[in-house]
C-alpha cells in the first residue's frame, strides 16, 4: 500500500507531486504551537527533509497548545528542537531531519536556512520574523508569515518579487511594549492549528510549485469571523523587497546579546553563531563539575544543564546561549551570565 | 464631516475595542486616518501607525481614498506563535 495514495490523488500532485515533495527542503523557524504542528503536517506528507531550527527547552505550560511533545520530554528537559525530531522519526524513519538548537539572529539566519527550498515561520517574536523576512527575501526564498495572539491569528504566502513581503504591508515592528503578548493574552490552541495548517498548505505548494493564494488570512476561530484581505503586488518602496536593504539582517550580530524573551525572562547569545560553525560550543560536562561546586544542584542532559542561583533558573545550551526565568533586567542578565558560565 | 467606523484587529482590539468611530473630511487618504486614528487613541498611537489599513477587504497604501460607506480595518502585525 502506498503511504501517500489519498494525497497523490490529487490533482496536481501525482508521482511527479509527490517526488517533488520527497526531493524538497522546509526549514521551520521555531517549534512552539505553529511550528510543531506545521512540522507534522509536512513529515506526512513527505516532505523529504526539513530544518528543524528552535531555541528553546520544553516547559510544562507548552503542551496545552504544542503538537507532538509529551510530559515525559518535558521531564526530559529536552530542547523542542531535539524533542521535535524524535517524534517526527517515529512518524517517518525515512525523512532526513536536521536539527538546529539555535537562535536565528543576524549572524547565524543565512547559515541555518542554508538550502531550504521555503521557510515556515514558527517564531513567536517580531524580531524574529523581521529577521526571517529579510533572510529569506535577500535569497528569493518563499516563506510563509503567520502568528497568533489569543483567538485571532493572520497568515500571508510570501513570494519574494511576486507577492507583498512583511515590510510591504508591515515596514516596521510596533517598538517593545506597545503591544499585549501571549503571556498575557494567551493563545487558543485550535486558532493556532488552523494557522500552522495554513502555513503547511502553503509550503506545500511552494515546494509543488504552485503559487498559495496570495493576500493576508485573518481569522478568529472563538467568534467565528474569517477574511482573506486582497494584496497587489510587491511595494516598490518596501524597504526590503523594494530597495534591497535589509535592516534586521545587517544588524549583524556583535558582541553578547541579551533580549527579553517574555514572561519575566531573559535569552543571553554569545558573540556569533556557534552552534551552526560546529565550532567553540561548551563543555557541558566541565561547566557542570565547576558549578556543582558553585550553586549546588546542576540538572544536565545532552544539550543542556540547568540550575538555580541567586533566584534565577538558568538554562544553558551546549553552543553557550543561555535562558535566565526569574530576571527582565539585562545587566543583571550578563552579570549572571558571565560570573556562571564565563565569556 | 462624514463619520467613518474602522474595525480593529488583534493587538489594536484588545488595546482600543472592537471598533473606532471618527469624523474624517471627505476625500481622506488611508495615512489621513491613521494619524486620526492614533490621535484619538494616543496610548496606542505607535500602534495604530504600524498597522496596515484594509479598504473593502483589500488592503491598501497610505495615499488610498477612504470614505464612510467603506468597511475600513486596521491590522497591527500579529506575533504569537
Amino acid at each position: 500500500m502506498d503511504r501517500y495514495s489519498r494525497q497523490t490523488v490529487l490533482p496536481g500532485v501525482g508521482a511527479e507531486g509527490q517526488a517533488r515533495l520527497g526531493s524538497g527542503c522546509a526549514a521551520i523557524v521555531g517549534l512552539g504551537a505553529l511550528g510543531s504542528a506545521a512540522a507534522d503536517l509536512l513529515v506526512r506528507a513527505g516532505v523529504g527533509h526539513i530544518i528543524l531550527i528552535d531555541r528553546d527547552v520544553l516547559e510544562l505550560h507548552n503542551l496545552q497548545r504544542q503538537s507532538l511533545y509529551t510530559e515525559q520530554d518535558v521531564a526530559d528537559r529536552l530542547p523542542k528542537a531535539e524533542a521535535a525530531r524524535r517524534h517526527l522519526s517515529a512518524i517517518d524513519p525515512h525523512a532526513r531531519l536536521t536539527v538546529h538548537i539555535a537562535d536565528l539572529d543576524a549572524g547565524t539566519a543565512l547559515d541555518l536556512l542554508e538550502g531550504a527550498d521555503v521557510v515556515v515561520d514558527g517564531t513567536d517574536n517580531y524580531e524574529t520574523r523581521y529577521l526571517l523576512n529579510d533572510a529569506a527575501v535577500s535569497t528569493g526564498r518563499p516563506w510563509t508569515y503567520g502568528g497568533v495572539l489569543g483567538s485571532e491569528g493572520t497568515m500571508m504566502a510570501i513570494h519574494p518579487g511576486q507577492t507583498p513581503c512583511l515590510r510591504c504591508l508591515f515596514p516596521d515592528p510596533p517598538p517593545a511594549g506597545s503591544v499585549v503578548t501571549c503571556e498575557t493574552m494567551g493563545v487558543w490552541a485550535p486558532t493556532a492549528r488552523v494557522i500552522a495548517s495554513l502555513e503547511a498548505g502553503a509550503a506545500l505548494q511552494f515546494l509543488l510549485g504552485e503559487e498559495p493564494a496570495p493576500g493576508l488570512v485573518h481569522l478568529d476561530t472563538r467568534s467565528g469571523r474569517l477574511v482573506r484581505l486582497e494584496s497587489g503586488g510587491p511595494d516598490p518602496d518596501c524597504p526590503a523587497c523594494g530597495q534591497g536593504r535589509y535592516d534586521h539582517l545587517e544588524a549583524g550580530a556583535s558582541g553578547m546579546a541579551v533580549r527579553p524573551c517574555g514572561g519575566g525572562s531573559v535569552h543571553v547569545s554569545p558573540p556569533g553563531g556557534r552552534m551552526v560553525t560546529g565550532e567553540g560550543g561548551l563543555d557541558l560536562e566541565a561547566l557542570a563539575r565547576r558549578l556543582s561546586s558553585q550553586v549546588g544542584e546542576v540538572k544536565q542532559n545532552p544539550y543542556l544543564l540547568q540550575f538555580d542561583a541567586e533566584g534565577v533558573r538558568m538554562t544553558v545550551f551546549a553552543d553557550g546561549r543561555a535562558l535566565m526565568q526569574g530576571t527582565e533586567d539585562r545587566a543583571r542578565a550578563r552579570s549572571l551570565y558571565a560570573r556562571f558560565v564565563g565569556t | 464631516m462624514p463619520l467613518l467606523t474602522v474595525h480593529c484587529y488583534a493587538a489594536l482590539r484588545e488595546a482600543a475595542g472592537a471598533r473606532v468611530e471618527l469624523e474624517l473630511p471627505a476625500g481622506s487618504t488611508a495615512g489621513e486616518l491613521k494619524r486620526a486614528v492614533a490621535e484619538q487613541l494616543p496610548d496606542h498611537a505607535a500602534l495604530v501607525e504600524r498597522s496596515a489599513v484594509a479598504v473593502n477587504r483589500r488592503l491598501v497604501g497610505p495615499t488610498e481614498t477612504v470614505g464612510p460607506e467603506d468597511e475600513i480595518a486596521l491590522l497591527p502585525p500579529v506575533s504569537g506563535g
